[in-house]
């Protein structure tokens, strides 16, 4: 505060001097004039007087010579600025409980916009961005590449479509394979967008020669800077991916990566090479795999209703043409940036529950500062009064509240930003767990900065209002005849009511925290279906590394069987995947008899080796595991679980039925029902699943479960010696413990439960500040009336009841308040926190007892200081 | 005949005609030698020259400086600028014309 009190009162001393000079001139004009009066025989002192009288209202000529500098508004804007400042230094406590609480309320707020900018407002950076849009499959994502053709060929509302997809790819240079990210594309991708190369070239449509026929690469910015040394003559250099030469064409600008908002791309390889990157699994050709996203460019003259009808009407006939296999055809457009709505859509509605809860949080802070301002005003009455008295206007006086509550809000503002510059720059560097590259760029810029300002004023704005109000009502005869702090004791105050409107929007935060609270211990309480503890797990992709099926089945053998051995390994087995990491492939599955399309039904698949269920310790119900003389020549075999048994069979009773993937495909037995476990996310319905022996149904990439109660890095570490003596080229990824697999699955309900008990929190201590801050000042205004009473023999009993009766009435009206509309609100609520129940009584009744005990917290402080009143003390001053 | 109040935009002119024919001169000299020229049929609040002398040199019409009285008392002195001659000259032809009009209007009006 001191060095802006230097800055202010060096401004001031520029109006000072000009008063200064007008000071001289009115002392010269009076001495030239006594000097007359004194040539003509006075006496000094008459002379004196006399000219003063002559030279006239001085006063008056100060404020046109004032007024004459053309800054009068701005000087007693100033004037109130100084004022105000003056009043926070000297009520240290108050401004700073003020600041604080404006402080977190802009913090919270500025947080939360700068998520929501960072994600769904903040334009993207490619060229006229309002005219890019997600071209998205109703219900799924992506769309066949055959049909990404159709729809791209036969529109007339779009300038372009592009088609894309993360990939995974092995890149190697300087000897070493490293396991990379990046981006498959349509030659037109860049040209759609708008991207410049920041040198070389970009790939464009000129480059798609037919499948295979176009091994190029583009950098991003940041892996030519982190592993090319940012070296000009990568250009032209060949890298090998999955084996195979590809040219490095160009580098993509610095902060350019692609259109998914949360991705770091690593680099862009045409989607024509799409056979050479996902090895083993080619799809451009076929028009079941939806595997291709498409971004397309709006005509300018083109609104987003004609482009989805233009659509529609291409939907329809496609979904004809191709009955058997686009019978749910649909195609919906949907703001890019966040994998159209299937992360945008949950992301979205998430995202304004916090702004909604944010506001409630302003709000409350607001009332704060407001009741706190209310409750000064009490003691500022006769400040008020004698300037009322001297002539301040109504205005004049509601300005200074609200100049006075704006260097409040003003000075919470900038603290709040600087809150939230530093949350902001902990969720930048946060990390998902994950095998992927994630980054959340929330860096506040000036638009960020722009916004808490605002809220700040606003805030401000708020919070004066009602005192302003009071303040320019001040009737000074009526306040400076009555003795201090007894003026008009109006029943309901604007005070009272705010503070209940905190307690009651507070307990709907708390009600809001507390179910998140209990949907996450129930998450985490719900049975998996495995073991993740004392579990490592590596993975490796043996396609990509140039193993055919043979070779890979055999070095997957060789894997298993030296990490089996390993010491300390008690159990270990591979698969392609397993239950919650991100990767889970599905197939349809048909009764043995089936004989038409509908009665398929969609199946979680995996491919296990032997020893699979003992190793994630899943419990068989009935039949046997998988064991290595389930081989291709052997009969077909699989272990299905009871959801899949249920949907499929209609019945428990599966052991030697059999089911089909395909209409006219060969069947399959089961042999081994097990038990129902979560597979893709904590809070599905059971779901069927059915495991195939990865000898009988092979899949190149693997993951290898080893489990063992010696400490996850030594058995990894171990692990890892395994395989690099087995192919010491091949890259190995997502190594970890077993029970890591359930961050990604349990991060929206963890991140869910933090943002709203840090909320909730926030909340309370906002409202138990409010409330005993307005308590002790209860106490303090009626010291007189509380000695008074004492001395006229009240007993304790009777002094907390006088002091609480009020509050107890406040407290009670809020948390009456604050359930109704914890009840009315329930439905935003299961919005943002999912899998419970709004209405759950005792999560009600906790946290109004919560409410309850906190209150009676707050107040106790104030209420002991009541009880000490000495008699004497109180009566004697005043 | 009693004393008029100063007209409304009067006083800048009689402070640049009072410096033309004697600059520099302070404040008190200024407003003394109006009423002198006046001879009492002006109430001149005295303290109202400063504004104009402050307005009179934010457009540049006059310049001041800090200077002594004849009697040895620290006083600002201010000076007619070219831009207030000027300014003089320009106002006199004003006046005249006004004068001038309203002498004819006041008389067809008798």
């Amino acid at each position: 505060v001191s060095t802006l009190r230097l800055f202010l009162t060096r401004l001031f001393g520029l109006f000072r001097r000009h008063d200064r000079r007008l000071s001289e001139e009115i002392e010269a004009h009076l001495e030239l004039l006594a000097d007359d009066y004194r040539r003509r025989g006075m006496v000094p002192e008459d002379a004196k007087s006399a000219a003063r009288r002559t030279l006239g209202n001085v006063t008056h000529v100060q404020e046109v010579y004032r007024a004459q500098w053309g800054w009068p508004a701005v000087e007693s804007w100033l004037q109130d600025l100084r004022y105000g400042l003056r009043l926070v230094s000297r009520n240290p406590g108050f401004a700073s409980v003020a600041i604080v609480v404006l402080a977190l309320a802009v913090g919270a707020n500025t947080v939360i916009f700068s998520v929501a900018h960072a994600l769904l407002l903040k334009p993207l950076a490619v060229e006229r961005p309002d005219e890019i849009v997600m071209v998205q499959h109703r219900g799924t994502l992506g769309f066949s590449f055959p049909d990404y053709q159709d729809l791209r060929d036969r529109n007339d509302a779009f300038e372009d479509m592009a088609g894309y997809r993360i990939t995974h790819v092995h890149l190697e240079y300087q000897g070493a394979a490293h396991r990379v990210w990046g981006y498959l594309a349509t030659g037109n991708y860049f040209d759609l967008l708008g991207v410049r190369p920041a040198i070389g070239r970009l790939f464009t449509a000129g480059d798609e020669r037919g499948p295979g026929e176009s091994p190029l690469a583009v950098l991003s910015h940041d892996t030519w800077h982190a592993r090319f040394a940012g070296s000009p003559d990568v250009i032209g250099r060949t890298i090998t991916i999955n084996r195979l030469p590809f040219t490095i064409i160009g580098v993509a600008p610095a902060g350019f990566y692609g259109i998914e908002r949360y991705y770091r791309p690593e680099v862009w390889v045409p989607m024509a090479m799409q056979p050479q990157i996902e090895v083993g699994n080619p799809w451009l050709d076929r028009r079941s795999t939806r595997n291709t996203w498409v971004v397309g460019r709006l005509h300018p003259s083109v609104t987003r209703e004609r482009a989805q009808a233009n659509l529609d009407a291409i939907a329809k006939v496609i979904a004809t043409e191709y009955a058997n296999v686009n019978a749910d055809f649909g195609v919906v457009l949907t703001q890019p940036g966040l994998m159209g709505d299937r992360v945008g859509g949950p992301a979205r509605a998430f995202l304004f529950g916090l702004v909604g809860l944010a506001g409630l949080v302003l709000l409350i802070g607001c009332a704060n500062v407001a009741s706190l301002l209310l409750a000064r005003g009490t003691d500022r009455q006769r400040e008020l009064a004698v300037r009322a008295s001297l002539g301040a206007g109504a205005m004049r006086l509601a300005r200074q509240v609200v100049t006075e509550t704006l260097v409040l809000s003003l000075l919470g503002g900038i603290t709040g930003a600087a809150l939230a510059w530093m949350a902001a720059e902990l969720l930048t560097g946060w990390r998902a767990p994950l095998d992927f590259p994630v980054q959340f760029d929330v860096r506040l810029d000036a638009r960020v900065f722009g916004f808490a300002f605002a809220i700040a004023t606003a805030a401000g704005l708020l919070a004066a209002a009602s005192p302003a109000r009071k303040a320019s009502r001040t009737p000074p005869n009526a306040i400076l005849r009555s003795p201090s702090g007894s003026w008009r004791r109006r029943r309901w105050a604007m005070r009272d009511v705010l503070v209940s409107g905190q307690v009651a929007l507070c307990l709907v935060l708390l009600v809001a925290s507390s179910h998140a609270l209990v949907g996450l211990r129930r998450t985490l309480s719900m049975p998996l279906g495995f073991n993740p503890e004392n579990a490592a797990v590596i993975g490796f992709e043996l396609a990509l590394a140039g193993y055919d099926r043979q070779r890979g089945q055999d070095f997957q053998r060789r894997v298993w069987e030296a990490v089996s051995v390993l010491p300390g390994v008690e159990q270990a087995a591979y698969s392609n995947s397993i239950p919650l990491s991100p990767d889970q492939s599905s197939n349809v599955a048909f009764p043995e008899n089936a004989a038409s399309w509908p009665e398929g039904r969609s199946v979680t698949h995996y491919q296990v080796s032997p020893g699979f269920f003992r190793t994630m310790g899943m419990r068989l119900a009935v039949g046997r595991e998988f064991e290595w003389r389930d081989t291709e020549r052997a009969p077909q075999v699989a272990v299905v679980n009871l959801a899949f048994a249920r949907r499929v069979f209609g019945s428990t009773d599966a052991i030697g039925r059999r089911f089909k993937h395909a209409l006219s495909g060969p069947t399959i037995e089961v042999v081994g029902l097990v038990e129902d476990g979560k597979y893709t996310t904590m809070t599905e319905d059971p779901r069927p699943v059915v495991f195939r022996p990865i000898h009988q149904s092979y899949n190149s990439t693997t993951t290898v479960i080893a489990r063992s109660s010696l400490p996850t890095e030594q058995v990894l570490a171990a692990m890892r010696g395994v395989l690099a003596t087995l192919d010491p080229g091949l890259p190995v990824y997502g190594a970890g413990g077993l029970e890591q697999v359930l961050a990604l699955p349990l991060l929206p309900s963890r991140v869910a439960a933090v943002a709203l008990s840090s909320f909730g929190l926030l909340a309370l201590t906002l409202a138990l500040a409010g409330l005993h801050g307005l308590v002790a000042y209860a106490v303090a205004s009626r010291r007189r009336e509380i000695g008074i009473r004492v001395a006229l023999g009240a007993a304790s009993g009777q002094i907390v009841r006088l002091a609480m009766q009020r509050v107890t009435v406040m407290v009670g009206a809020g948390l009456i308040a604050g359930t109704a509309l914890a009840l009315a609100v329930g439905q935003l609520l299961s919005a943002i926190v999912y899998d419970v129940s709004v209405s759950d009584p005792m999560v009600l009744a906790s946290a109004v007892i919560a409410m309850l005990g906190s209150s009676t917290v707050a107040c106790a402080g104030p209420l002991l200081s009541a009880l000490r009143v000495d008699p004497m003390l109180v009566l004697r001053c005043d | 005949m009693g004393s008029s109040d100063v007209q409304h935009g009067t006083l800048d002119l009689m402070v640049l005609r009072t410096l033309e024919q004697a600059s520099p001169l302070h404040g008190y000299g200024i407003a003394r030698r109006i009423e002198q020229v006046a001879e009492g049929m002006l109430a001149l609040n005295q303290g109202t020259i400063y504004p104009a002398l402050l307005r009179l040199e934010q457009r540049g019409w006059i310049t001041s400086a800090p200077g002594r009285s004849e009697n040895n008392r620290p006083a600002r002195f201010y000076s007619i600028t070219r831009a207030g001659r000027k300014q003089l000259t320009h106002e006199k032809a004003r006046w005249a014309r006004t004068v001038a009009m309203m002498r004819r209007l006041l008389r067809e009006d008798v």
